[in-house]
């Protein structure tokens, strides 16, 4: 194709100037070549034209292509590291133990270290018995305002559960008390 | 590739006005016939400078790509007519 391009941009430019310098103008058969000459040289030029113009279409569509499969990917590639990170943060979540939480808090507020113990035993035994249940209105609560926010099922079981949509066991559990709690909200 | 688009049809407009040169030169009617389409691409090329912006806005194109195919236009004139009249 530039091959082409560039013979009929060549010949169109000799055609033009050749027979204007080569040939006498005050010959008439000289002068009709001249004319035919130049004829053949527009017709060179403009299917030149039209053939680089096709081409650099041509090249605009893979470049748009090319960028448009570069942003999938990068679209890809950001999802699947917020996924993780959100994994991340589940699982550190669950590894801090409540225990821990009820320590530093009570470290805090309270300074003698004899109550201490005896304190955090109480709070603990407390905190194990309603534990479950608190849990489980939390997220229900979470779920009923990710819901009012418009957010969609399998987005709402990522982000409190931290399970993607797919076959495994874990999404189907995850599903499972999902559709509990809202069930038990609504009614 | 744009830019061997561009010149490809730069060239055939310069052709084209060697070939008006050489319609000219053919016979004196001829001669008068071409004058008279020169003048009245000479008046357009003068009204579309001085109405760029609307016939911008008429044709759908930006004021610098109206400008740039004027330019092109005149250049176009002097290099074919040029060629012509000097070989």
């Amino acid at each position: 194709m530039h091959l082409k391009l560039l013979v009929l941009s060549a010949s169109s430019v000799m055609l033009w100037l050749a027979p204007l310098t080569a040939l006498d103008k005050n010959l008439d058969i000289h002068k009709a070549l001249q004319g035919l000459s130049l004829t053949a040289a527009i017709a060179c030029a403009v299917t030149a034209g039209n053939i680089a113009r096709k081409q650099s279409e041509q090249n605009e569509i893979e470049e748009i292509k090319t960028r448009a499969i570069t942003a999938d990917v990068v679209d890809e590639i950001a999802t699947s590291a917020y996924i993780s990170q959100q994994q991340r943060q589940q699982e550190a979540e669950q590894i801090l133990n409540p225990r821990e939480h009820l320590e530093r808090s009570l470290a805090l507020t309270c300074d003698d270290d004899s109550d201490l113990e005896t304190i955090v035993q109480k709070e603990l035994v407390e905190r194990e018995q309603n534990g479950s249940e608190n849990g489980e209105s939390e997220r229900a609560e979470r779920i009923m305002q990710l819901k009012a926010k418009g957010w969609g099922k399998a987005k709402i079981i990522l982000e409190i559960w931290g399970v993607t949509k797919g076959g495994s066991p874990k999404y189907k559990a995850a599903e499972a008390e999902y559709k509990r709690l809202v069930e038990e909200e609504e009614k | 590739m744009r830019a061997m688009y561009l010149a490809n049809y730069f060239l055939s407009g310069c052709i084209a006005f060697s070939l008006l040169g050489w319609v000219a030169s053919l016979h004196p009617h001829a001669f008068r016939a071409v004058l008279c389409l020169l003048a009245a691409t000479a008046i357009i090329w003068c009204l579309s400078w001085l109405l760029d912006f609307s016939l911008s806005s008429a044709l759908k194109i930006s004021v610098s790509d109206l400008q740039a195919y004027l330019i092109a236009a005149g250049a176009m004139f002097l290099v074919g007519l040029g060629v012509y009249l000097c070989t």
